[in-house]
């Protein structure tokens, strides 16, 4: 047990379907559930493959469409996926495929990261933009923590700010299964994090200005991965861009507090849902 | 059989709460710690038991690569070998080796072992490794690159050596408009090629199918015998006869006039070796990617515990280490040597904290009582037999 992947266990199977889509190189899994505008949910370096609360609780208001990113939990990796450029381009095509319109872009940590460099590259194809903690961002000052060279103790305790909602989560002794399986979700998260710059895409700061989505940014108040900076920098560089934050919370974010961040996810999304082809 | 003398450079200074107060001598472990006089004098230190051995009768004198570490103060193999092989005449002058998998421009590794061979007069050996883990943090390459890293540098660094005309290289991770290597090497068609193996089937045939030498670590009898096994297996499996001597044994030794003498005198300094030089989690040996699923999986279904939960005792008995008399340590790799079939022993004999007197004594014990009685074994087959 190496690192962060395992920290997000499946919690609730919910009202979701599984689904897989071909692409090539491989097929990508993707969970489903709830009805009314598209959401599409990108997860973060934990968190693949699993319908949590969080999910849950969106999709009484939206249609929540969470894909595992290439190489994480249920999807194969994709040998031509392998920069987060590459991603945008994956996941344009992901939209096209589902047929969706215009759909909302919730993305969480790495997740964060790709749905903002997705709204920077098609800023027409998206509907509103949540970033919830979003890494991405190069900030010398403020280095997000090293989640790869962390015991699996210090992970947890790099994740979240009340342990007693992390022990919840946690199984006792992981099988080999588990181990291995936790390895596969951070090797895929290094391909596209891992290096020189680190985490991030030095040129997304200045792109930031192309975002047209109306968007929010949401810290949790006691992040130790990502610090809440990098958060406040997005909200500063993307136009009219609300800033809010989670009180009591870690980097876990949903894991830790999900009603909240449901809450502050799906109001603002419902606030700013245009009816379908009204601002095309 | 060959007798091969090893160093790590280790820095065995560590302050006295080091085993509280810090999880690894590597990479994060402050180099405040590095005491300038004294560093200075363990590196003369060191390179006056590299330049003994060839004295003593060995057969090949070995350096390696590692960073940011008190395990091992050698970043620069090459320099390391530069300095020894004006100064010595006769042995065989080993990179073991340098870290392809980590290095920026793996030209420079072609153009530095070619001058190495002229400087040793064609004695220079070069093994190429990936570089363990936590190499990976200490230059920001990313792990999961480390194997496709290696096979390009490595096809590049032959290519280089072999051919006799500029050419372009254009590959993933490395773009040459020019290759054009000046000096080329002083053996035909280049040196000869060591390669440490740890289990994965991929490295046991690339090893077989390109007739290099295959390399131990630091590991029990049970798992070295399997991945010998393994490097016999891929060899015939490609119609190459197994050689002894394309299999090199690696293996702390130490050597005093009793056993009890070397039991003694040599525990700490294992100890030192496995708990404190070798002491890192698993994240830090297993970067993401590092490990193929299928190589991970088989270390964690080996039950092979980390190092630091490894007692002397279990060191001993699983084979990781042979300390004792010369005769107990002559038996006792004899004993190996039919076990796991090697033709080359890689004998690391300054260990961990030991002293330079402690280091001298064991190996002129070895050279003395212990080469003699194992000269004969696995020679390779069909060749007169050397004694």
């Amino acid at each position: 047990m190496t690192n962060a992947a395992e920290v997000a266990r499946p919690v609730v199977a919910g009202s979701a379907a599984e689904e897989y889509l071909d692409f090539p190189g491989g097929r990508v899994h993707l969970l489903r559930g709830g009805a009314g505008r598209p959401v599409l949910f990108l997860h973060a370096a934990g968190g693949a493959g699993q319908w949590h609360q969080y999910h849950e609780r969106l999709a009484r208001r939206f249609d929540v469409i969470a894909p595992d990113h290439p190489g994480f939990a249920g999807s194969d990796e994709l040998p031509d996926v392998e920069g987060v450029d590459d991603l945008v381009l994956h996941y344009l095509d992901l939209i096209e495929r589902l047929g969706l319109v215009r759909p909302h872009v919730v993305g969480a940590s790495f997740g964060g990261w790709i749905a903002a460099e997705l709204a920077v590259a098609r800023p027409d194809v998206i509907g509103s933009l949540v970033l919830l903690a979003p890494a991405g961002l190069r900030l010398p000052e403020h280095p997000p923590a090293d989640l790869f060279f962390m015991t699996p103790e210090q992970v947890v305790g790099a994740l979240f700010h009340n342990l007693d909602h992390a022990a919840a989560l946690f199984p006792g002794e992981p099988s080999v299964d588990d181990i291995l399986a936790a390895y596969r979700d951070m090797t895929a998260l290094a391909r596209f994090a891992w290096g020189s710059p680190f985490l991030s895409n030095p040129k997304l700061e200045r792109r930031l200005h192309r975002v047209t989505a109306p968007t929010l940014v949401v810290t949790p108040v006691e992040d130790r991965v990502i610090p809440v900076e990098h958060g406040r920098r997005y909200a500063d560089l993307i136009p009219n861009a609300e800033y809010t934050v989670v009180e009591d919370c870690g980097h876990a974010m949903y894991f830790e507090k999900p009603a909240e961040f449901a809450a502050v996810t799906g109001d603002f999304l419902a606030r700013t849902t245009a009816p379908i082809g009204g601002n095309r | 059989m060959k007798f091969v003398f090893f160093h790590l450079m280790p820095y065995p200074y560590l302050p006295d709460d080091f085993d509280e107060n810090h999880p690894s001598p590597s990479l994060t472990f402050p180099n405040k710690f590095f005491d300038r006089k004294r560093g200075n004098q363990l590196y003369h230190r060191y390179l006056d038991e590299l330049e003994y051995a060839e004295r003593l009768g060995f057969d090949g004198i070995a350096v390696n690569e590692h960073h940011q570490s008190a395990y091992g103060l050698m970043p620069s193999p090459n320099i390391m070998a530069a300095a020894l092989a004006r100064r010595t005449e006769r042995a065989k002058l080993m990179v073991l080796g340098n870290a392809i998998g980590v290095r920026g421009n793996p030209l420079r590794v072609a153009e530095e072992i070619a001058m190495l061979d002229h400087l040793s007069n064609g004695r220079v050996v070069s093994g190429f490794v990936r570089g363990i883990g936590w190499e990976y943090f200490a230059h920001s390459i990313n792990p999961t690159h480390s194997r496709e890293r290696f096979d390009e540098a490595h096809d590049l660094i032959i290519k280089a050596w072999t051919s006799d005309e500029p050419f372009q290289w254009i590959g993933k991770h490395y773009e040459y408009r020019y290759v054009n290597l000046w000096p080329r090497t002083v053996q035909e068609p280049h040196p000869p090629i060591f390669i440490p193996g740890a289990g994965s089937t991929e490295t046991m045939r690339f090893v077989a199918a390109h007739g290099y030498t295959y390399m131990s670590v630091y590991a029990p009898t049970t798992l070295v015998g399997r991945w010998f096994d393994g490097y016999r297996r891929a060899a015939e499996e490609l119609g190459v006869e197994p050689d002894p001597e394309k299999l090199t044994f690696s293996v702390p030794i130490y050597v005093a006039e009793t056993d009890e003498q070397a039991h003694s005198e040599g525990r700490r300094h294992v100890e030192w070796l496995f708990h404190r030089g070798l002491k890192q989690g698993f994240q830090v040996v297993y970067p993401p990617g590092y490990m193929s699923p299928g190589s991970l999986r088989g270390v964690l279904m080996s039950g092979m515990k980390p190092y630091t939960e490894t007692s002397y005792e279990e060191l001993l008995a699983g084979g990781y280490v042979v300390v004792g008399s010369p005769d107990t340590v002559a038996a006792r790799l004899s004993e190996l040597q039919r076990t796991l079939g090697f033709g080359q022993l890689n004998g690391l004999f300054s260990i961990g904290d030991i002293t330079h007197d402690e280091t001298v004594r064991s190996m002129e014990l070895f050279a003395s009582k212990v080469i003699p009685a194992l000269r004969p074994l696995g020679a390779a087959s069909g060749t007169a037999v050397a004694v």
